[in-house]
């Protein structure tokens, strides 16, 4: 609470007359707060990381130094194989997630509205999920073949998974009220649609695009390592045949940070949204 | 937990001087197993242990022998020596040298096999005739294993690069599915190539038989730590292997040696074919004569040069050849073996 204690004066200077700036001050100290917090941990591992290979804990070839990683991690940067790798992932993680949203968002309303839809798709649709990509791979080569399409199917299913799962919950989950204050109003499909079925599931849709986002990511590693000569999970893959596992963790250190800025652009997106919802009821 | 404490027990003894027996002696095998029980192929080290020699030779000392194999190949082999999950590795040449250079500490013991074919394999419909014809087309290549190195080797002498290939990364079980789809034009296969053929899945349309330059060799490595620690252990294992060696060398149990290696998969008649028309001598051999340096030696020239390894290494300091000496003489197969020149050609 020390950042609190330290700034109290612009809060209590004039709080009647900008409310709003005061507020907007308390929404920055909360987050700038909330931004030291996400460091601690992060710092923690690093100084432990440090420690371990200092005093030898680990064999360096397994936890190569940070400052070697930090080292390669530059390097890469600087030859411009990250950045190409990594533009390659992203375009398929992008492809990949397109076509899940679209798979999802339609399996998932059809699911979610129609009974019978979900007596006809529920079970095949579980079947399938959760069978691990690992099994479906042969079958796709057998299918599309080693090339994009592949990759993007695999990232595809994985994503759509919890995208179809959360946009069901979503739906079903619409208050009863809300649907009979709809009818009430005689609201036609396109006003039943706008104001009431989609602000109500959208935050259930947010938890499905963020899980599905995370899955796409985690997949795209186990595509590339499998056939791919290109992308940021190849890069990681190639780090650790040729035992440089100090590229492995520089392309770790990319792939989480990358996650993370992702997952960080769908919560801001996520919360305009809702704060428009708020707004509209 | 057990592991844990039994190895904090050996640091702890080994730091008074006094190196007390391990209770298990591990050893990695870079290919994943097949067959049940589970085994691997084409190494006389297969046949050892098959054969339980080690087992055997280590049961007076109240010694166990355990078998780790490796679905991720040599390195995934490198990553569990380095963790201290394993005191020896079987492995090809390539894997070996990348670890080395990645900084373990390893020995070379002994020679396992050498000069095994490979061979261009596409797919049954193509009608590519040679390497030439598969340029700008995809090509399966494991990347960082024994594969990589033998294709660079051959691409050079034809005056190509992997460059001129789209090669694609893919593990030894995705080639397959992928061959079996058509959808790489080619790839490097040791044996199980002949078997493919077989069954009338893919061409062989060129081998590395006649070319001692281009083939893999695979070896018997240690941990130095262990090395230093129990001396006498690995010269145990290195006699033990030395005349496990000698038996799969003799072609009176040509078959069974053939039959020994089916049990993972490759039938005998692939086996047959891939060791026509050599003597189990020649590509059964464990001596460090001049051919296995030289190899060895242009192995880290190349690696370098592709830059698969960052830093050199020194094949002269790496290999120990003062236990397979030992065990030769005390077995008097001094004169068993032939060994070559550098260019693997004429005799030394």
């Amino acid at each position: 609470m020390s950042l609190t204690e330290t700034l109290p004066v612009p809060a209590l200077a004039a709080p009647a007359a900008t409310p709003r700036l005061a507020q907007a001050l308390a929404g920055l100290r909360s987050r700038v707060w909330r931004g030291a917090l996400a460091l601690i941990l992060p710092l923690a591992v690093l100084a432990l990381w440090h420690a371990a290979t200092l005093n030898g804990w680990v064999a360096q070839q397994i936890l190569p130094a940070p400052a070697l990683v930090w080292t390669t991690l530059l390097d890469l940067w600087h030859s411009g194989e990250l950045w190409t790798n990594l533009a390659i992932s992203l375009t398929r993680v992008a492809w990949g997630f397109s076509a899940a949203l679209v798979i999802g968002l339609a399996l998932g309303v059809a699911m979610g509205l129609s009974k019978t839809a979900e007596a006809y798709l529920y079970p095949s649709f579980k079947a399938i999920s959760e069978v691990p990509v690992l099994g479906w791979i042969p079958l796709l080569i057998m299918l599309v073949g080693i090339g994009e399409a592949m990759k993007i199917l695999v990232i595809a299913k994985a994503a759509a998974v919890p995208i179809t799962i959360n946009t069901q919950q979503g739906i079903r989950n619409i208050p009863q009220p809300y649907l009979e204050v709809a009818r009430v109003y005689r609201f036609n499909p396109r006003q039943l649609w706008l104001k009431v079925i989609f602000p109500s599931t959208l935050p259930s849709l947010f938890n499905g695009f963020r899980y599905g986002l995370t899955n796409a990511w985690l997949s795209l590693v186990t595509v590339e390592l499998l056939a791919s000569s290109e992308g940021i999970g190849y890069q990681m893959v190639w780090g650790r045949q040729l035992f440089q596992l100090d590229v492995v963790m520089a392309c770790m250190l990319v792939i989480g940070l990358v996650g993370l800025a992702i997952d960080l652009f769908l919560q801001i997106t996520e919360t305009r949204l809702l704060r428009w919802r708020r707004a509209a009821f | 937990m057990k592991r844990a404490l039994v190895s904090l027990l050996f640091g702890f003894v080994s730091a008074f001087g006094v190196a007390a027996n391990p209770a298990v002696i591990r050893v990695g095998v870079s290919t994943g197993a097949s067959g049940s029980p589970a085994t691997f192929g084409g190494a006389a080290t297969a046949i050892a242990q098959q054969r339980g020699v080690l087992e055997a030779a280590f049961k007076p000392d109240g010694i166990r022998v355990e078998w780790v194999f490796f679905k991720g190949a040599g390195p995934a082999a490198n990553e569990a020596l380095a963790s201290k999950q394993l005191d020896f590795i079987w492995q090809g040449d390539l894997a070996a040298i990348t670890g080395k250079a990645g900084g373990l500490n390893t020995r070379i013991l002994l020679g396992d096999s050498r000069l095994a074919p490979s061979y261009l394999v596409v797919p049954a419909k193509s009608k590519a005739a040679s390497l030439e014809d598969l340029k700008g087309r995809k090509f399966a290549l494991f990347k960082g294993t024994t594969q990589q190195l033998t294709f660079n080797r051959i691409a050079a002498q034809r005056g190509l690069a992997e460059r001129d290939f789209k090669t694609i990364n893919m593990d030894g079980a995705t080639t397959l599915a992928a061959l079996a789809a058509g959808d790489i034009d080619g790839v490097y296969l040791p044996v199980n190539a002949l078997q493919l053929q077989e069954r009338g899945v893919v061409r062989v349309i060129e081998d590395t038989r006649r070319d001692p330059l281009v083939a893999a060799h695979t070896h018997l490595l240690v941990d130095a730590a262990f090395e230093q620690r129990h001396p006498q252990l690995v010269q145990k294992l290195v006699s033990a292997l030395v005349a496990n060696a000698a038996w799969t060398s003799d072609e009176a149990n040509r078959q069974q040696v053939f039959t020994g290696w089916a049990r993972a998969g490759v039938p005998v008649s692939a086996w047959q074919r891939d060791y026509q028309p050599d003597a189990l001598k020649q590509r059964l051999t464990p001596l460090l004569d001049p051919f296995f340096y030289a190899h060895y030696r242009d192995a880290v020239r190349f690696a370098r040069q592709f830059g698969l390894i960052r830093k050199d290494v020194d094949v002269d300091a790496w290999i120990a050849p003062q236990y397979l000496r030992e065990a030769l003489k005390a077995q008097k197969l001094e004169r068993y073996w032939t060994p070559l020149a550098a260019d693997g050609k004429g005799a030394a």
